[in-house]
């Protein structure tokens, strides 16, 4: 599976080969994921050190951005696209508060590249809610007290919404084990299976 | 009162800002043109700097500029809340692995870590020291720490203990352990002229405003320290620690914004920990179980540069009805980072008192329950002063009925069910709560508006624990307005004086202001209703005048009603009134019961059922101390059975600074909790009758499970954590 | 991090290509250890060529095994029907494996090649031979409790992380590998190397080589895995089990059995197997096996526990064989 599937988009998606910064090296060349020309991406090369601007689709909506290649995809939404919803816990795939969801799956962006995710339909805390309306895991997470500080809540719900669509909600033992990716040292766990549940549920009805 | 919001369960009025992730913690708000610090730290424990190369971090692309001690002014070194007895980057010297030496700043958050390990450094090294056992000199009796006395003694402990019916000598240990936090420590400086803007993750910002102040020699006035939300401290933000001196030192220097944020490994050195601990406890008590001598040494790691020691053993101390009790609180110092205030201190300590009491209870043939009742005490054991409002017998009571007590097996190793042993245990729990000093007075303000909303400001800090929440129900039940017109404003160091939120201080301390504040609003502007000839309340005494749902009425008569919108409306300017109240510390008590699983093959633990009972005076928000509950055994569990930072010996450096070999317990870990709460109102306390609470929960926790754990299996297991391999 | 180039590619060849034809180039895939490992300064590469759009990543079950692309990820290997069925000790071995995010992100090729989780070969600035060689090993007299009991030198005594290689090890399942020299195939048994005199090289992999599929041949037998660790879950191996067993009428006809968290490679033990073969599969015997699989242990200052350990862990795995489990 070479191209993971997604949804059709209303909005064209465009390759951008210009590069930002330029350097003894030479241009660099932009390897964003097109569809159109395919043969682009095997070409394009980034030279250490240089950047190049990218798109990401971020929560349906196309964001350009210029990362040197070793910009992770969760120091690319916190750093460049304003984006702090989506907090940094370890920076090292241990915590699961920079859990985001790429194309509908939860991953760990500390341990991806911005690179590597162009093409992906990425949602992050902030891409949950429907305009006003609360997704109803955001709603249990409000219920059922699933936070204390806030630093993992936004990781939680973000694994909260992927666990319920995997079918990992369906007993309290299972969301333990599902939900262990995501440390919360408030330690709300009980809460938060509770919520997981609830929202569970209420997204099956 | 009665239907009032304070003691009800109320929802958190932050909770949609965490859930979108709309809130904004320290290192999320923007700074326009900040540039990224990085520390770079030393990598050897024990010796000196000297030679530094910036060369090669100054030609990678984006780094601006490399700070050591020869670019650094020099600064003063604060006292507490400072705990570390010096600044880094002010000489050469080397007193812990994980110190910093330099600061890179950069464009880009990657530029200045890829800089920071292209500084070179060079150092003169000596062999470090980084355990208690390895210590080549012994423990010693460390001068007080904020005026807290390393030695206890009441009565003539020796003689009675030589004297006492029943013996008990035992040895517990704990290894160290880091709080971690999931926010990581960070700091943004801004500098306009002679006055700086800091974003801080900060349990107190006006502990980093003091601390700063010190540091630079700039009034306060010139200092203005932001934490609207914290990411979660643990006592880890409460001190104030290099990182944030050094960011503030190098933004001046850069003439611009600099953000910096301590990467996970890093909070393994540079911002407190548990120390390392070891416990010589003898007990003499009577054949029923009375104690009649409690005799204590404690030895805890200290630093080359601190000699500070955390009231461990407040326990042993206070808890139990004791004539004679020897208590020293010794330390070593060793070449490792200062340990500091974490979660709960006295947890060290207090596993080893209420193990031994176990102990003794097996020894003496009483339940360890009627052993506790037993030793209850009425009074304040170090003053002497009767104690009012304690309800710790209830705690028992509750909580052994609701767990089944009366039902445990009389052996030890007696239950088993399918492949585990079952074990029960049980502990007190108890934490002694601070309330700030009366200097500068803790203060808030309330303020009306002219849409009759209300806005509380006070400089305290919402550290997870719901503050905003309880501020919103104070003042609303004050004001007799509805919980969603009331707006809290915290986290600002320019705002009305409040202290750190530590030391479960929180509550005791700003519930007094704030109600007081509110209620002085209330009145001002029942004031002004009587006093306006347009008001329907003209002329009524203002005594006669009820307050509710942002409605004045008489209170004879309901018909005459005005509102705060309406008043404060015609009054044409908004209304503005302060309060402060000074509270006392005191202390909350509980009883954990717990339920643990023993595999008996594979020596694993797992922790299946806990019932709590805590009396904490009034019950300010029930969701929100339960909440605590939840936290504080789960924290329990992890002392208990898991966490330990490991230094290796030779280097004294961390091992497992990281967050796959450093366990926290997961979700996974944790059983169901039923808890409960002696709610009542604490006649000393000025807080409505509120007490802090936030540590009390996990005191008694490893205790219980070390006890439950010889319950299950027989075997008493003294050194923690309690890992499957110290029970195969 | 240090910086890094980066390309793209379509095609295993191309892949191959750019590895060899880029100076310091290494492969990226789910990147969940390799961007650790720069992040730590355990490895370096100047470029890294993201392999993520070859067409790698299919799960195909027939009568005569099982082949996994090399880019399968994790959690869909895990959840593949025929795995699940056929394959359990693999389906298990993958879901107890690190976290669910990282299931979703992390390929079988790069799990077989992950790097220790030693304390000290993750800190530059400890000695560690497998990180700079030469420079000693801090384990030996170090924090190990971690560390391996069998397999060891006196320069390395870091274990393998990995749950699935042990699981394939059990399965005797086959890499299959694409280099500039074309194909080859390596059995698992054997990948993974002892640490030796050079513990810095963990596998057989050659430069600018590619894990392209993984093979597994079908087991007559039932298959388990089991994991010890110090908290629920969410934790690598303290010690682990697979279990391919093939039993009937009480006797054991075959049986494979591999072990993580006490090797410095996943461990497959002949010498407890050859007790079990033929034998009635009892206490006695599962014991017997036990002590013949630790015969050679070498237990260091805090990992003495893990040889009794595993040998209970035997016992719990394979006692219950026969019943209803």
């Amino acid at each position: 599976m070479p191209e993971p599937s997604r949804p059709a988009r209303a909005h064209t998606r465009r390759t951008v080969l210009k590069s930002t910064a330029v350097t003894a090296a030479g241009t660099a060349f932009l390897p964003a994921v097109a569809r159109a020309e395919p043969t682009a991406l095997s070409r394009g090369t980034i030279a250490p050190g240089e950047s190049a601007e990218i798109t990401l689709s971020v929560n349906g909506r196309d964001r350009v951005v210029a990362v040197e290649p070793r910009v992770t995809l969760l120091d690319a939404l916190r750093e460049r696209l304003g984006l702090t919803g989506t907090k940094k816990g370890c920076d090292r795939g241990e915590c699961g508060a920079c859990t985001v969801l790429v194309d509908g799956e939860r991953v760990k962006s500390c341990l991806t590249l911005a690179v590597m995710r162009q093409g992906s339909d990425i949602t992050t805390v902030e891409g949950l809610a429907d305009g006003d309306r609360l997704h109803p895991v955001q709603e249990a997470f409000i219920r059922h007290d699933a936070f204390q500080c806030g630093a993992c809540t936004s990781g939680q719900v973000m694994s909260a919404v992927a666990c319920i669509r995997e079918g990992h909600a369906g007993t309290e033992a299972e969301i333990r084990e599902w939900m262990s990716g995501n440390l919360c040292r408030c330690a709300c766990y009980q809460n938060i299976v509770a919520a997981v549940a609830d929202a569970a549920r209420e997204v099956r009805r | 009162m009665n239907d009032g919001l304070v003691g009800r369960p109320v929802m958190r009025v932050d909770g949609r800002a965490k859930v979108t992730g709309a809130a904004r913690y320290p290192a999320d708000d923007p700074v326009p043109g900040a540039l990224h610090g990085f520390l770079v730290t030393s990598t050897v424990a024990r010796g000196e700097v000297v030679g530094i190369d910036k060369s090669a971090a100054l030609a990678h692309p984006g780094v601006v500029a490399v700070y050591t001690h020869a670019d650094l002014p020099r600064l003063t070194v604060p006292t507490f809340p400072y705990i570390k007895g010096f600044i880094p980057l002010q000489g050469t010297a080397v007193h812990h692995a994980g110190q910093p030496v330099a600061i890179v700043l950069a464009t880009t958050v990657e530029q200045a870590g890829e800089g920071a390990n292209l500084v070179r450094i060079d150092y003169r090294a000596e062999p470090p020291t980084a355990s208690i056992d390895d210590a080549p000199q012994p423990p010693h009796l460390p001068k007080p720490f904020r005026n807290r006395p390393n030695e206890i003694a009441r009565g003539d402990a020796a003689a009675a203990l030589a004297a006492a019916e029943v013996r008990l000598e035992a040895r517990y240990s704990s290894p160290p352990r880091h709080h971690n936090p999931i926010e990581p420590h960070a700091t943004t400086a801004q500098w306009d002229g002679d006055s700086v803007t800091v974003h801080e993750t900060a349990q107190g910002v006006n502990l980093t405003r003091s601390v700063l102040s010190t540091a630079f020699g700039l009034p306060p006035d010139r200092i203005r320290v932001l934490a609207p939300f914290l990411g979660g401290g643990f006592g880890s933000k409460g001190p104030v620690w290099p990182h944030t001196i050094l960011t503030v030192a190098a933004a001046r220097l850069a003439r611009r914004p600099v953000r910096l944020v301590l990467t996970r490994a890093q909070m393994f050195t540079l911002t407190g920990h548990r120390a390392e601990f070891r416990q010589h406890l003898r007990i003499g008590a009577t054949r029923q179980g009375k104690l009649t001598a409690l005799v204590e040494t404690t030895t805890a790691q200290l630093s080359r540069t601190e000699e500070s020691i955390f009231n461990e053993s407040d326990s042993t101390s206070t808890l139990y009805d004791c004539p004679n009790v020897h208590i020293r609180q010794e330390g070593v110092p060793l070449d490792l980072a200062s340990s500091s205030y974490m979660r709960s201190p006295e947890t060290t300590a207090h596993f080893g008192l209420e193990t031994a009491l176990d102990e003794l209870a097996w020894q003496v043939g009483v339940d360890p329950v009627e052993l506790r009742r037993r030793n209850h005490t009425a009074v304040n054991q170090e003053t002497g002063s009767p104690i009012r409002g304690k309800r710790l017998l209830d705690c028992y009571r509750i909580a052994a009925e609701a767990f089944g007590w009366s039902r445990r097996a009389p052996r030890p190793g007696a239950t088993k069910d399918g492949d585990e042993y079952v074990g029960w245990g049980m502990a007190t729990e108890a934490h002694t709560f601070a309330a700030a000093p009366a200097t500068p007075p803790v203060t808030a303000s309330v303020t009306i508006g002219a849409d009759g909303r209300a806005v509380v400001r006070i400089a305290t800090q919402d550290i997870g624990t719901g503050t905003y929440t309880v501020i919103g129900q104070i003042a609303a039940d004050a004001l007799g307005v509805p919980l969603d017109a009331v707006t809290a404003v915290i986290g600002d160091s320019a705002l009305p004086y409040a202290g750190v939120s530590a030391g479960s201080a929180t509550i005791a301390s700003i519930t007094g202001p704030v109600d007081r504040a509110a209620r002085a609003a209330r009145d001002a502007v029942v004031a002004l209703a009587v006093a306006d000839p347009r008001s329907p309340l003209v002329g009524v005494p203002a005594a006669e005048v009820v307050t509710a749902h942002g409605h004045l009425f008489h209170a004879r008569d309901r018909e005459r009603r005005d509102s705060y919108r309406a008043v404060v409306g015609r009054h044409g300017r908004p209304v503005e009134t302060t309060g402060t109240l000074l509270n006392a510390p005191g202390h909350s008590w509980g009883a954990v019961f717990l339920e643990v699983r023993v595999h008996a093959r594979l020596g694993s633990v797992r922790v299946t059922r806990v019932v709590t009972a805590h009396d904490l005076g009034r019950v300010m928000n029930r969701r929100t101390a339960r909440g605590q509950v939840l936290g504080g055994v789960t924290w329990g569990i992890g002392h208990a059975l898991m966490e330990h930072t490991a230094y290796d010996r030779s280097t004294a450096r961390v091992v497992n600074p990281n967050l796959s070999t450093y366990l926290v317990p997961v979700c996974a870990d944790t059983p169901a909790v039923e808890s409960h709460f002696v709610d009542h109102q604490d006649p000393d306390s000025t807080a409505l009758g509120a007490r802090g609470f936030g540590e009390t929960p996990i005191t008694g926790v490893p205790a219980a499970i070390g006890n439950a754990v010889y319950h299950a299996t027989g075997r008493r297991v003294r050194d923690l954590p309690i890992t499957r391999d110290k029970l195969l | 991090m240090k910086a890094f180039g980066y390309s793209q590619v379509r095609e295993p060849a191309e892949a191959v290509r750019a590895a060899r034809q880029t100076p310091g180039a290494a492969f990226i895939a789910g990147g969940t250890d390799l961007l650790n490992l720069m992040r730590d300064g355990a490895q370096h590469h100047d470029h890294l060529v993201d392999i993520n759009h070859l067409d790698l990543a299919s799960v195909a079950d027939s009568s005569k095994g099982l082949r996994i692309g090399g880019l399968a990820r994790m959690r869909h290997v895990a959840e593949h029907r025929s795995v699940r069925e056929r394959y359990p000790v693999l389906a298990e071995a993958l879901e107890a494996s690190a976290s669910p995010q990282v299931r979703n992100m992390a390929t079988i090729g790069g799990n077989l090649l992950q790097r220790t989780r030693c304390g000290y070969f993750r800190d530059a600035a400890s000695a560690c031979n497998k990180r700079a060689p030469g420079s000693g090993c801090s384990a030996l007299e170090g924090w190990n409790r971690g560390h391996a009991v069998l397999g060891g030198s006196e320069h390395c005594i870091a274990t393998h992380p990995s749950d699935l290689a042990v699981a394939l090890l059990a399965l005797d399942a086959v890499v299959h590998l694409l280099g500039p020299d074309g194909p080859r195939q390596v059995p698992v048994d054997g990948f993974h190397l002892r640490p030796g005199n050079a513990p810095h090289v963990d596998t057989v992999l050659r430069p600018a080589e590619l894990i392209t599929a993984v093979e597994v041949p079908r087991p007559a037998a039932r298959s388990r895995y089991l994991k010890l660790r110090d908290r629920a879950t969410f934790e690598f191996a303290v010690v682990s089990i697979a279990a391919v067993v093939d039993l009937r009428g009480g006797r054991v006809r075959d049986v494979r059995l591999a072990f993580g968290g006490i090797g410095t490679t996943p461990w497959r033990s002949p010498e407890a197997e050859a007790v079990l073969r033929g034998a009635p599969l009892t206490v006695d015997a599962i014991e017997r096996a036990g002590r013949a699989l630790v015969r050679d242990a070498v237990p260091r200052q805090h990992n003495g526990f893990k040889v009794e350990l595993v040998q209970r862990a035997l016992v719990e795995l394979l006692s219950g064989w026969g019943g209803s489990r």
